[in-house]
């Protein structure tokens, strides 16, 4: 990959300044700076060509990705926030990671982030590429505030396109119309907002070249979220009310309440 | 695309509770059986195998001539075979009396 | 073991694996079958919704003790995860965390069979399986939570990651666990990478057997409902907590593929 990635230019913008932690796998980027007064440990996942994974060399999690942003999680240094950058493709798919046990290594990280979080450091993720299935769980979706590009590069999804389109012998118009009818079959990160996970959406003409204020209006958020006290008590659970998830994830609060119902005799 | 068919028999026989059996697995069915309170029973089928509701009209109609049960039946349908149905009806009434 | 004797956990149906798990005459479902809370999403893409949306979550005893047992069905869509079932599942954990919180805890059992996230639910499942995964931290800070993988698919994809979370996991040989199923790696990576029809290599690099030599279940039981049972109730009686959630020593992954493996010791 000769273009830098979208996870790599954003973490370069905003980790500038800050001091790289060594001891990590050159796909996993980690500084410590600060955000408008707020010390930040930046975390992304980047291509790395050489990697020494045949199959997680374009951004992919995979075992080196896994534990290593799993060990710069943990590391982070108590009253320092964590924000995770996402651009993952997917997680690898390869038999030297699955014999190794790739499960643990993307557990790793989604371990990590749950608990800096639940021990009460900010958690926040900025999602700036592909968000695809196992890699945005492991990285990203632990998240207590998840903001977003507004932008038609963004992916979220289980699976690459022509996987599902393989899967389900459907072509691309065929999975568009799918898509309108079942909006959680949908790509686009509009439509993944509309669940109540996303907090907030940034326009961005050149989503690999922000301008000044482009930058300084996702900097701006991004801090004011860190500074919320309210974020370090937020758990991916607290989505489900938000107004939006309200609205479109009523089943889910509605089988939550049917079980409390039921669930003592 | 998923198919729905209704059907409807008289009955005389009651049933003494609900039953749940089968899953919706290829060639498979899940059956879901209740009391009904008047005197027929009704049939929701719902399959993604289309046409074939013949068939499914005969495997009814003899099982509900043998058992005429005031019962509503929903049946949910991943392309089970005329006997597999036929096997999943009996376990269902075996389970509700 | 007499096999001929044997009561089959991987030949039943969820609801009849949570019977067999908890204490008998103890069973009680919620949000069973007939509450009828199924998937709205399934018939716009020609796939019939079951009654219980594949997940079966209920109460009862265990060894005595008050319990929740949450199992999946893996012959209702490969046991996939989608917006009902994977909020019964974080449900239940999030009422087990309640309980321990209150101080009266409930033994919770994970019994999963799934092949990952349901595709025609995709992006609803990716968040249900985020709010399991938070679920399953918040709980084993209070008490265990026990894993039990013995159906024949085992399990795979987003809950693969909420399993390794877990403070114990029991596997039977039948089993299997890996982030990707043979299937998803061959599509991906090429019939050269692995072969899905080649079921002994499957199991000899993700089978249940594996992955407890690999350190990576807690137990490793017979296909008996009685066997699988006792080793439930002993998980909670003597809890066994798995190793952190290190990187393991591996060889060289630049290896060529073979090497690698029979490096691993797995004959490839």
């Amino acid at each position: 990959m000769s273009e830098r990635s979208r996870g790599s230019i954003w973490f370069e913008r905003l980790a500038a300044g800050g001091t790289r932690v060594a001891g990590l796998p050159p796909s996993v980027q980690v500084a410590d700076g600060a955000l408008e007064g707020v010390p930040v440990r930046w975390i992304a996942v980047v291509p790395d060509p050489n990697g020494r994974f045949e199959r997680a060399r374009n951004g992919e999690m995979g075992i080196d990705e896994g534990f290593g942003v799993a060990q710069a999680v943990a590391g982070t240094p108590r009253d320092r926030a964590v924000v995770a950058i996402v651009d993952v493709p997917g997680q690898a798919f390869g038999i030297r990671e699955e014999a190794i046990g790739l499960q643990r290594a993307l557990a790793a990280p989604t371990y990590a982030y749950a608990r800096v979080r639940r021990d009460g450091a900010p958690v926040a993720a900025l999602v700036v590429g592909k968000a695809i299935s196992g890699a945005f769980l492991a990285h990203g979706l632990q998240a207590g505030w998840i903001g977003a590009l507004n932008d038609g590069g963004i992916e979220v999804h289980v699976m690459s396109e022509p996987a599902v389109a393989r899967v389900t012998r459907m072509d691309r118009g065929d999975l568009a119309r799918v898509a309108l009818e079942v909006p959680a079959t949908a790509r686009d990160i509009a439509t993944f907002s509309t669940f109540g996970a996303i907090d907030r959406l940034f326009d961005v003409v050149d989503p690999c070249d922000p301008t000044e204020s482009e930058f300084a209006r996702v900097s701006e958020a991004l801090a004011a979220a860190l500074r919320d006290p309210r974020l370090a008590r937020r758990n991916p659970r607290d989505r489900l009310d938000t107004p939006a998830a309200v609205r479109t994830r009523a089943l889910s609060r509605r089988v939550r309440e049917a079980l409390e119902a039921q669930w003592d005799d | 695309m998923i198919e729905t068919l209704t059907y409807r028999y008289d009955a005389n026989a009651p049933v003494a509770r609900r039953a749940h059996v089968g899953v919706v697995a290829s060639g498979n069915c899940e059956i879901l059986l209740e009391p009904a309170g008047d005197s027929q029973a009704s049939v929701v089928v719902r399959t993604s195998v289309t046409g074939y509701a013949d068939t499914w009209k005969a495997v009814l109609a003899r099982f509900f001539e043998r058992n005429p049960i005031a019962a509503n039946v929903e049946i949910n349908d991943f392309g089970a075979t005329p006997a597999v149905v036929a096997l999943r009806l009996e376990q269902a009434l075996e389970t509700a009396q | 073991m007499n096999v001929l004797l044997a009561d089959s956990f991987a030949e039943r149906g969820a609801r009849e694996r949570a019977q067999g798990l908890l204490d008998p005459q103890t069973y009680r479902e919620l949000l069973g079958p007939f509450e009828r809370v199924s998937s709205p999403y399934l018939a716009a893409q020609s796939v019939v919704p079951q009654s219980d949306d594949g997940v079966v979550v209920a109460r009862g005893t265990l060894g005595g003790v008050r319990a929740c047992v949450i199992a999946t069905d893996g012959r209702f869509l490969g046991g996939s995860i989608g917006e009902i079932g994977g909020a019964k599942i974080a449900g239940a954990l999030e009422l087990s965390r309640r309980d321990a919180e209150r101080g009266a805890p409930t033994r919770t059992v994970l019994a999963l069979d799934t092949g990952g996230i349901r595709l025609q639910e995709a992006n609803l499942g990716i968040l249900a399986v985020s709010e399991i995964s938070d679920a399953i931290v918040a709980l084993r800070e209070l008490v265990p939570v026990v894993a039990l993988i013995a159906g024949r698919v085992g399990v795979y994809g987003g809950l693969s990651l909420s399993t390794a979370l877990c403070s114990q996991i029991i596997v039977s040989e039948g089993a299997r666990i890996g982030l990707n199923g043979p299937d998803v790696v061959e599509t991906e990576s090429g019939i050269e990478e692995l072969d899905s029809s080649d079921r002994p290599l499957i199991w000899r690099v993700m089978g249940g057997r594996r992955r407890y030599d690999q350190g990576f279940a807690t137990d490793f039981v017979d296909d008996d409902v009685g066997a699988i049972r006792e080793a439930v109730l002993h998980a909670f009686e003597r809890p066994r907590e798995l190793g952190p959630l290190v990187a393991p020593p591996f060889p060289n992954p630049r290896l060529e593929r073979n090497e690698f493996l029979r490096a691993m010791g797995i004959e490839p």
